[in-house]
């Protein structure tokens, strides 16, 4: 655990950047904002249905995939990994590191986003089990998103845009039309998860068992795919 | 050229390893090459390093970086190995504990202070005592006055530093150093030297890459040179120094009366080859300060009036490709 602390501090610092924190903080402010302006305005809409399309379908992936993409990849990027890297290390260490600290800090960004706009816009009853649903389902679902992400930096230099690819292109067109692929989309199998915890999700959500399992194996084979490409880490460039 | 001409008795050895060693070299590289895609970088290199300083002298883009890469175990060898203390040093993370790297492109965290840096990387090393072991390099590294200003205001030679207190930390036995010298102003220069000779005396094997023949010169026990990705020389640096000397040279003349010029240079003893080309005479000389001190003479005694003499062939670039043709 003594080598975790620095890398936990130093991955943490890196990604709290003055730009990237605003952008972070602009992002969970959205539907926090849509949710004030419709109480304001006197409106009721279903949290479910909001939590759904606004946190669920759009903040959390998109948090995810830039905190997820640049808890390592930015530092390949510039260089400074090679540090990392030059230390009597096991390098699962470094990507696990990478992986608990962008997802406790994607978690600690969507969830707190959940609950606001869920007091603000839940009239009915059961608004306290929508908002405690989707947060645990955002919390396992968002690290997911961020394993896959921090695995996808660790193989290319433009994972931000691939990642972007999967979650409007896959993810927001593709596995909604073709009923057989929902089991590859981690908005499916989170979607699934709230629904078994309670929570109204429209259409016809992947069961339970189903929704674990591709979590599940999603934050498994990211991180050792992570693994499996650290230990080959290689230096860029060079004459 | 892939063996290597000299085996002098500094830290460099000859390329094949003795039969049998009481204890393995510092750094062993067995027939390394690494290539991307078509193109060689690293080509059938040999060597094995001790104790002391090693220049590794080459151009530009002749395969320094990924020579050092290799050995620091941040690259894969295409072909061959290399051995860090008897051990491979590819995926092999324990031999950090032995080996400081500071490496030429690569950025440092500019978000932390110097001391920060330090830090960071003497816990990464798991030291017992991070922080006493991070002001003892930073003072090392003479930047005790920048320790708590961040790397961002650095300037490169500072940073240069500041990569190096990193590197130091753990009190590595093994030292690569990817253009050490880049950006430092001749104070830094000279106490980094000094400071590099200090610790090659304590027994640590320190491997450091320049383009500059003077920085080797200056600093290093034994030289390694590069070309093209090919090991062009390693030994003594005087015999190279002599090599790189007395190798054949061109220069061109342009004067008042060149063919007359040629025809009493040929009969020179240290010119062996004069023509006449584009208004000049092109003369090929074995022994540059002999024909150096000759030509003015010649020239006043058939009184021929020089206007200019130029040598073609003095760029680190062709003294290199010389020593990977001979």
């Amino acid at each position: 655990m003594t080598v975790m602390a620095p890398l936990i501090e130093v991955t943490l610092r890196g990604l709290l950047g003055r730009r990237r924190t605003l952008l972070l903080v602009l992002l969970v402010s959205v539907p926090v904002l849509i949710a004030l302006l419709v109480r304001v305005t006197g409106g009721r809409p279903d949290a479910d249905r909001v939590l759904d399309t606004l946190v669920v379908r759009t903040v959390m992936p998109l948090v995810a995939l830039i905190v997820g993409t640049a808890a390592i990849g930015s530092e390949i990027e510039d260089g400074t990994a090679v540090f990392l890297m030059i230390k009597p290390i096991d390098r699962w260490r470094i990507g696990l590191s990478k992986i608990v600290v962008a997802a406790g800090l994607t978690a600690v960004l969507v969830v707190p986003s959940v609950v606001l706009t869920g007091v603000l816009i839940g009239s009915r009853n059961d608004t306290a089990t929508s908002v405690v649903g989707f947060s645990l389902a955002c919390l396992v679902g968002g690290s997911a998103y961020v394993a896959a992400f921090v695995a996808l930096s660790v193989f290319t230099s433009r994972a931000l845009l691939v990642g972007l690819a999967y979650v409007l292109i896959w993810e927001g067109v593709l596995a909604g039309l073709l009923e057989g692929t929902r089991f590859l989309s981690i908005r499916q199998a989170t979607l699934g998860l709230a629904a078994a915890l309670g929570v109204k999700v429209p259409g016809d959500p992947l069961g339970p068992a189903t929704s674990v399992a591709v979590l599940g194996t999603v934050l498994v084979g990211a991180f050792l795919l992570t693994n499996w490409r650290l230990a080959r880490f290689e230096i860029r460039g060079g004459d | 050229m892939t063996s290597t001409p000299f085996q002098g008795s500094g830290p460099l050895s000859p390329t094949t390893p003795a039969p049998a060693p009481t204890r393995a070299p510092a750094l062993e590289v067995d027939h390394v090459s690494r290539w991307y895609g078509n193109v060689v970088a690293v080509n059938d290199i040999s060597f094995s390093l001790g104790p002391g300083v090693t220049g590794l002298l080459g151009p530009n883009g002749a395969g320094k970086s990924t020579l050092l890469h290799l050995m620091a175990g941040l690259l894969a060898p295409s072909a061959g190995q290399v051995l860090v203390e008897g051990a491979s040093a590819w995926r092999r993370p324990e031999m950090y504990r032995h080996i400081g790297l500071v490496p030429e492109r690569e950025a440092v965290h500019m978000y932390l202070t110097g001391l920060e840096f330090a830090r960071l990387n003497a816990r990464l090393q798991g030291l017992d005592d991070p922080e006493a072991a991070a002001a003892r390099a930073i003072a090392t590294v003479d930047l005790i006055d920048a320790a708590d200003r961040r790397i961002g205001t650095y300037s490169k030679g500072m940073r240069q530093r500041a990569k190096l207190a990193g590197a130091l930390v753990h009190d590595p036995t093994i030292l690569l150093l990817d253009e050490p010298f880049n950006g430092m102003d001749p104070r830094q220069r000279l106490h980094m030297m000094a400071l590099l000779r200090s610790m090659a005396a304590e027994g640590r094997t320190i491997l450091f890459s320049s383009h500059i023949l003077e920085e080797v010169e200056r600093l290093a026990d034994s030289v390694l040179v590069v070309y093209a990705g090919r090991l062009a020389a390693a030994g003594d640096f005087r015999s190279i120094r002599r090599l790189m000397t007395d190798r054949p040279h061109t220069f061109t003349v342009r004067s008042s009366d060149d063919r007359r010029l040629a025809s009493a240079l040929i009969g020179d003893a240290a010119v062996f080859g004069a023509e006449l080309a584009d208004g000049r005479v092109a003369i090929r000389t074995a022994d540059y300060d002999a024909f150096t001190r000759a030509l003015p003479q010649v020239a006043k005694t058939i009184g021929v009036t020089l206007f200019e003499v130029r040598p073609t062939d003095d760029s680190l670039e062709s003294v290199f490709s010389y020593l990977v043709r001979r």
